[in-house]
């Protein structure tokens, strides 16, 4: 209503504009009800409609879907209560302490739930498939991918020469080569590379291809948080007695990490769209199941269906990553000590 | 003291990454001779034996793999420069009517940057190609005749005819880099402060001429190195090409690597392919970049 009303007063000021304003608004209602008679009538949603369960799980045992399912639904449940549950400082402080543990246990727990053990039977990760392996993709990615960009940052910022140039070499040469090829070149070579008695699996070669390339972007999104951090902030805590390590620890990463949040949420978002990648190199993630279907010649002519059904999970996805990262970002302490 | 404590730490992390290297090094001789491949640049000059459906220099079967090589590099090339202008036009047009004064075109370019930066770029590949293009007609009788025709079989304007592959990276690749450029021209756009709006605006300056005059000189310093990092992603993801099928430099190193088994060596020359092709763009965007910051300085 806001947006008619300041759409009104602007054609008032550029009588132009109002002529234009008026074919675009025709256009977007004749596209609007066009994609809705499409959605509702002429397309045909059989494609996705029974097949749900291969788009969550892949091709993983029937009688052990819940397992996956079970992952997505706590990754889901988690998300929401995160969201809505709001966290400060003062209030409500036991969800503030639990829900990162939360958070953290999820990755184990998907490994175990998918993989098997401690009582679950093993399923081998050629049977993953779908939303959950797109997903179990990211999060493992993303988590080895962090530790070691921080550290690669640390080395491009150091002053000690070797580590300075080493690691600028890596974060350099890795951010020159597409992704794709990286994939390729983990999938073909990480093998030859291996002792011959060491064979790993495609899942986890992938998830390292990924996060060898993931920590050179993560690297220079930390750096630009390190260099924010003011000088001053070093010679406070050397005054107050810390070690280097300590006040690396203590004061200059937590600070530098919070900066940088919203590059490495975009780092983040672009992950878990990479890993749509695997459905070139033979994983059948989200987006390779949906290739798989439209192989399958009963489904000729389905594209527009899967790929709209793709587009908007992949959306979801993506939506529910950005508004986490805004709520971590503006829950707890900001530079200047102040709760956002 | 704390010089051999420095000394003593980098010696320790050279001897551990050469330890690293040397035992990557060892396992990797040790599989090569397993293999009986060895390292090797002979097979460059043998004929490829597959065919390229582009081509910009005469390509045959019985070509070389370096040649093969150079033409995949061309359609890069190609594919790369034509998304450079399509994704900055798109990108520029869109960032500058996010802060447009009319709330209808705030609100279109807002939608499309929103929807298109969430979808994975291979997801829109193949919407393009196998929807859009495909789903076209076989034949499709336009009133433009022979200046203007769109089929499945690919789009001629003019007497040039563009190929269904190319014209779909083309359109995956400009469309999402795209949104990108949108968001880092909104960006340098906001840097700018409102007082430099509200001046133009009171001396009674149109909106375009005041965009152009004041505000987009002002915000280039800030637009340029995101611009230049969103056009080094556009040549880097110009390798989904391989998904739809168009022959660029990527697709041909795949197919020469699965026929010759020569995986490291392939992997070399394309790493070398790409890391001329960074230096080759950020040499270009450093020199616009030094233009950009002269002229800002003269006036």
């Amino acid at each position: 209503m806001r947006a008619c009303k300041a759409l009104i007063r602007h054609c008032r000021f550029y009588p132009i504009d109002s002529v234009l304003s008026l074919g675009v608004i025709a256009l977007i209602n004749w596209v609007l009800w066009a994609s809705v008679s499409w959605i509702v009538q002429a397309a045909d949603w059989s494609v996705v409609s029974t097949h749900l369960p291969l788009f969550a799980t892949g091709s993983y045992p029937p009688d052990q879907r819940w397992r996956p399912l079970l992952w997505i639904s706590l990754l889901a449940a988690l998300t929401l209560i995160t969201l809505i549950v709001p966290i400060k400082r003062g209030s409500n402080r036991w969800m503030g302490m639990v829900l990162p543990w939360c958070w953290v246990s999820m990755i184990p727990l998907g490994l175990v739930l998918m993989a098997g053990g401690l009582g679950l039977s093993n399923v081998p990760s050629r049977a993953w498939g779908g939303i959950s392996l797109t997903l179990l993709l990211t999060v493992c990615s993303a988590v080895l991918a962090l530790p070691f960009g921080i550290l690669l940052a640390l080395g491009r910022t150091s002053d000690l020469p070797v580590l300075r140039h080493s690691s600028r070499l890596y974060i350099d040469v890795m951010r020159a080569v597409p992704l794709i090829a990286v994939l390729f070149f983990g999938k073909l070579l990480i093998p030859l590379f291996l002792p011959m008695q060491l064979e790993i699996n495609q899942v986890l070669r992938a998830v390292v291809a990924f996060a060898l390339f993931a920590a050179a972007y993560v690297a220079e999104d930390v750096r630009g948080g390190l260099q924010a951090i003011p000088q001053t902030q070093r010679e406070a805590a050397a005054v107050l007695g810390l070690s280097p390590l300590q006040s690396l620890q203590l004061v200059v990463l937590p600070q530098a990490l919070r900066i940088a949040i919203p590059a490495l949420t975009n780092q983040a978002i672009g992950l878990l769209q990479n890993t749509s990648l695997m459905a070139l190199l033979g994983l059948v993630e989200l987006l390779g199941i949906g290739r798989n279907l439209l192989a399958n010649p009963a489904f000729i002519g389905r594209h527009l269906e899967v790929y709209v059904w793709l587009g908007a999970l992949y959306w979801l996805f993506c939506t529910a990553m950005a508004l986490l990262a805004r709520k971590i970002e503006h829950s707890g302490p900001t530079l200047n000590g102040r709760s956002a | 003291m704390k010089g051999t404590r420095r000394w003593l730490l980098q010696l320790a992390v050279v001897v551990l990454l050469l330890t690293l290297m040397g035992v990557l090094i060892n396992n990797l001789a040790v599989n090569l001779i397993r293999t009986g491949l060895g390292l090797s640049f002979s097979w460059l000059s043998r004929p490829t034996g597959f065919a390229l459906a582009e081509h910009a220099l005469p390509y045959r079967p019985s070509d070389s793999y370096a040649w093969a090589l150079l033409v995949g590099w061309i359609n890069s090339l190609k594919v790369i420069s034509a998304g450079l202008v399509a994704a900055t036009t798109l990108g520029v047009l869109a960032g500058s009517a996010r802060r447009s004064t009319n709330p209808l075109l705030r609100g279109l370019a807002a939608l499309y940057v929103s929807v298109v930066r969430q979808i994975p770029l291979l997801l829109q590949l193949f919407f393009w190609y196998f929807v859009a293009l495909l789903g076209l007609p076989q034949s499709n009788p336009s009133p433009l005749g022979s200046l203007f025709s769109l089929t499945n079989q690919g789009i001629a304007i003019l007497g040039v005819h563009l190929s269904v592959e190319f014209t779909a990276v083309l359109l995956g690749l400009s469309v999402f880099t795209g949104a990108s450029i949108a968001e880092v021209v909104r960006g340098g756009l906001d840097s700018v402060p409102r007082g430099q709006w509200e001046a133009y605006r009171s001396l009674g300056l149109s909106e375009r001429l005041g965009l152009r005059k004041v505000v987009l000189p002002q915000a280039l310093p800030a637009i340029l190195p995101g611009l230049s990092s969103q056009y080094l992603n556009l040549a880097k993801n110009s390798t989904l090409a391989i998904a739809v099928g168009y022959s660029d430099l990527y697709s041909v190193s795949d197919t020469s690597i699965t026929q010759t088994g020569r995986a490291i060596e392939g992997f070399l020359l394309l790493l070398l392919s790409f890391l001329l092709l960074n230096l080759l763009i950020n040499a270009v965007m450093q020199v616009l970049n030094r233009a950009v910051i002269r002229r800002g300085q003269r006036s």
